[in-house]
């Protein structure tokens, strides 16, 4: 990274004292990394890359040249209100992007400052070498096991190692093997066509959704957890034309509501024949009671 | 004929003074026990009251007892469909509150308490939650409360009694009440032993007592509801059902049950009776004015030469067959023909018999001139200025039954399923005696007088002594004729003594009953 460090300098003279500045930020924090890099690392590489093409999010490299400076700390800050607030290019994004809103970043303004610089510097870089594309992980071929394995992980059938939870309390799956999961959050069925291997591994990895991000706080999944569970995923998004589990739908309520009247009227009934007081209420009722 | 044999008692109310010794050696004995604080399998009520637990002979509440269905009888609250449709939910069963919430009391507060301005109080706690309580009822919390609209006038025994002769029960000075002691019947159709779904009751082969079995109840308590003198009460803490048990370790033992051997009016009877199964269900399914008469049928003569030959076919031993002979349950029930078994309508052959109180004594006021008879008072005495005399000695013996103040019809409804006759018929037995003894002993009443009275019911003047001999004067082996045990007969019936010789004898006892199943 120190080589890197040094070729923005080289190329990007004007940023020159704003780089001294940071610089003098990563000898405070006694870090080797960059701020910026590791703010990006942090929060955004989940989604974005930069020049690695894009993941869930569009990939950033040379997104100073397709937004303004103002424009882009704004959509860091709060894309959401962005959104609804009618600007057009953030809609498009939007609607680009699947409909996947950006989460609201807890960043401070310097913490956005040097992320922008950051990003600003590695796209300038991956123009022309192409060095900051994420290392590749040697593919790794997905096996029966891991399907089994990432279906009871769906299921919750398998704990996750660190303990987070299921993904069937919140999530569905149309599924022979998945019997009624949550309705609290997305269907997932066609989630793989929708955003890719990558996309949904960077998701799981860190999600970037306010809730889940707080479900998994502290619980984060493991490696392989993750391809499990993406193998899970991509085999039920492939397959989702052949499944077709049975769907009770309100049926199922319907009936558990009609099913507890019976129940209720039924001992009710009873209850009808049951003596209501003892023998000798009378006089119980009429005698003084400490308090 | 299938002569059985059963250990039977009688009560003779006329005695009992309401003392309830006989209850407290019983809970000493047997109930003093968490989860049994508030049984009490002897109880003596007063009456008219309601009871314990209240209202017990209202089989319309608490559905206890057989109904007659045709020729046959059936449960009236259990049995096969009905016990297993009300087998998680008996409404019929009663709730503590029937009874009544046991308590003690903190003594040691009166000890341990510091020196203060007050007096320090013993707070009443309960036994079942173990805190502070306000007492609202105990098992004879109507004790000698005749009159009362609580009790007495809602005593289930009034209701074929006009509203006028109710009245006249609750008059201010004509108000009466006697005793009634109860213990188990030790029935020989008990409607407990039917109901019982784990089939944990039963009845002893070689005396009859009733008993539950603690390593098989199941705490269904159907006996509970089914006994309809509910005298089988659940242990909330073992979650067993538990009853009298006639103090068999006692009998066994040669000893009369605790009850019977502390009671201070010497009103308790026990001997053995031999009776006819074979007839069981024949009586016990017989119309309501025969079912008594039918139930002393049954009771057989120990002296006749047929009924020993079956007994001794049965097994029964001839220790027992003496014990039927000299017998006093058998000469008050059966030869005298005195005592009357208790709601005969609920048709369990109850095997207790009573012999019904003539008291409160009847008599009538006449005016006399008391003038000469206070001049003979002295200085300090005490004078009432009355000119009448409360008068036993009436010309019209029999009268005074139909005055008394507890009308026949009363009971009748306790003693004799209705049938008036038949009580009156003991009252009257009670009375000649009386008369008679009273010409022995006072001689104001003639001779000639006294032999009417005894010819009226069908006593001679040997009976009429006898009669009297075993009521005041029958000392401890006349009034308890316990047969020997032979309980080594009954044990090889059920095992082979064999098994466990040579590996008993010696260890520890097993542990009492603990709740679960």
């Amino acid at each position: 990274m120190i080589t890197g460090f040094s070729t923005i300098r080289r190329r990007f003279p004007v940023l020159g004292v704003l780089t001294i500045f940071l610089c003098i930020g990563s000898i405070q924090n006694a870090s080797a990394a960059d701020p910026g890099e590791q703010v990006f690392q942090n929060n955004c590489a989940g989604c974005h890359s930069v020049g690695g093409g894009a993941l869930v999010g569009p990939d950033l490299a040379g997104v100073h040249d397709r937004r303004s400076q103002a424009w882009l700390e704004g959509f860091i800050k709060s894309s959401q209100s962005m959104i609804n607030g009618g600007d057009p290019d953030a809609n498009a994004l939007y609607k680009k992007f699947n409909q996947i809103r950006m989460p609201d970043m807890s960043l401070t303004d310097g913490q956005i400052t040097e992320v922008l610089v950051y990003i600003k510097a590695a796209g300038a870089t991956t123009g022309t070498t192409g060095a900051q594309k994420p290392a590749k992980k040697p593919q790794k071929v997905a096996t029966k096991e891991d399907l089994t394995r990432g279906q009871n992980l769906f299921q919750g059938k398998l704990r996750f190692e660190n303990n987070g939870p299921t993904c069937i309390s919140c999530h569905n799956v149309t599924n022979d093997a998945v019997i009624g999961g949550g309705v609290l959050a997305k269907e997932l069925t066609r989630v793989f066509s929708k955003m890719g291997g990558t996309g949904v591994r960077a998701i799981l990895g860190r999600a970037p959704f306010p809730v889940m991000e707080a479900a998994y706080k502290d619980k984060p999944l493991t490696e392989t957890e993750i391809f499990s569970l993406v193998t899970f995923l991509q085999d039920a998004d492939e397959q989702h034309a052949y499944h077709n589990p049975r769907d009770y739908g309100k049926g199922l309520l319907l009936s558990g509501v009609i099913g507890a009247f019976i129940l209720f009227v039924f001992y009710s009934l009873l209850w009808l024949r049951r003596r209501k007081d003892s023998v000798n209420q009378k006089i119980y009722d009429r005698q003084v009671k400490s308090t | 004929m299938d002569i059985r044999s059963q250990i039977s008692m009688v009560f003779h109310l006329d005695k009992c003074i309401g003392c309830h010794t006989c209850s407290v050696a019983c809970k000493n004995i047997w109930t003093d026990r968490k989860g049994a604080e508030y049984m009490w399998w002897n109880n003596v009520e007063t009456k008219p009251g309601t009871g314990y637990p209240g209202k017990w002979e209202d089989q319309d509440i608490y559905k206890g007892g057989w109904e007659k269905k045709g020729n046959d009888i059936k449960l009236k609250g259990a049995g096969k469909k009905k016990g297993l449709s009300n087998i998680f939910h008996n409404p019929h069963m009663p709730v503590i509150d029937d009874y009544y919430e046991p308590f003690t009391y903190k003594y040691l507060d009166l000890i341990e308490s510091p020196e203060v301005d007050d007096q320090p109080t013993a707070r009443p706690v309960s036994l079942i939650t173990g805190k502070p309580m306000d007492i609202k009822m105990g098992p004879n919390w109507d004790d000698d409360l005749s009159g009362t609209p609580d009790y007495a006038r809602n005593d289930v025994n009034l209701k074929n009694l006009s509203p006028a002769e109710q009245q006249a029960m609750f008059q201010l000075e004509k108000m009466a009440f006697f005793y009634l002691p109860r213990i188990c019947n030790h029935c020989l159709n008990p409607a407990c032993v039917a109901s019982c779904p784990s089939g944990a009751i039963y009845k002893r082969g070689e005396d009859g007592i009733v008993l539950i079995n603690q390593k098989v109840c199941r705490a269904w308590r159907m006996c509970v509801t089914a006994c309809p003198y509910k005298k089988s009460y659940y242990n909330w803490h073992t979650g067993k059902s538990e009853k009298c048990i006639l103090c068999y370790p006692r009998i066994e033992a040669g000893y009369a049950p605790a009850c019977m051997h502390s009671c201070v009016g010497r009103i308790r009877y026990l001997g053995v009776m031999l009776y006819d199964a074979d007839q069981i269900h024949d009586i016990a399914s017989a119309d309501k004015d025969k079912l008594i008469d039918k139930q002393l049928d049954m009771l057989m003569d120990p002296f006749d030469p047929e009924v020993i030959e079956s007994a001794k076919k049965n097994g029964i031993a001839d220790s027992t067959i003496k014990a039927a002979q000299k017998s006093p349950v058998y000469k008050f029930v059966k030869e005298w023909g005195m005592a009357l078994p208790l709601h005969a309508e609920f048709r369990t052959l109850p095997m207790l018999f009573y012999v019904p109180p003539m008291l409160p004594v009847m008599a009538s006021i006449t005016n006399v001139d008391n003038t000469e008879q206070s001049k003979k008072l002295g200085d300090i005495s005490k004078f009432w200025p009355d000119n009448w005399l409360y008068d036993t000695s009436t010309e019209e013996f029999w009268g005074t039954i139909e005055q008394a103040r507890l009308p026949i019809q009363y009971m009748a409804n306790l003693f004799s399923a209705g049938n008036t006759e038949m009580v009156k018929l003991r009252i009257m037995k009670l009375m000649a005696i009386r008369i008679h003894r009273r010409w022995k002993t006072v001689g104001d009443i003639s001779e000639e007088k006294a032999r009417q009275v005894l010819k009226d019911v069908g006593l001679t003047q040997e009976t009429a002594d006898a009669i009297y001999y075993l009521t005041s004067l029958a000392k401890f082996d006349d009034r308890f004729v316990i047969p020997a045990a032979h309980r080594e007969h009954a044990i090889e019936m059920m095992e082979n003594t064999g098994d466990v010789k040579g590996s008993t004898g010696f260890g520890f006892k097993q542990d009492t009953a603990k709740r679960g199943l």
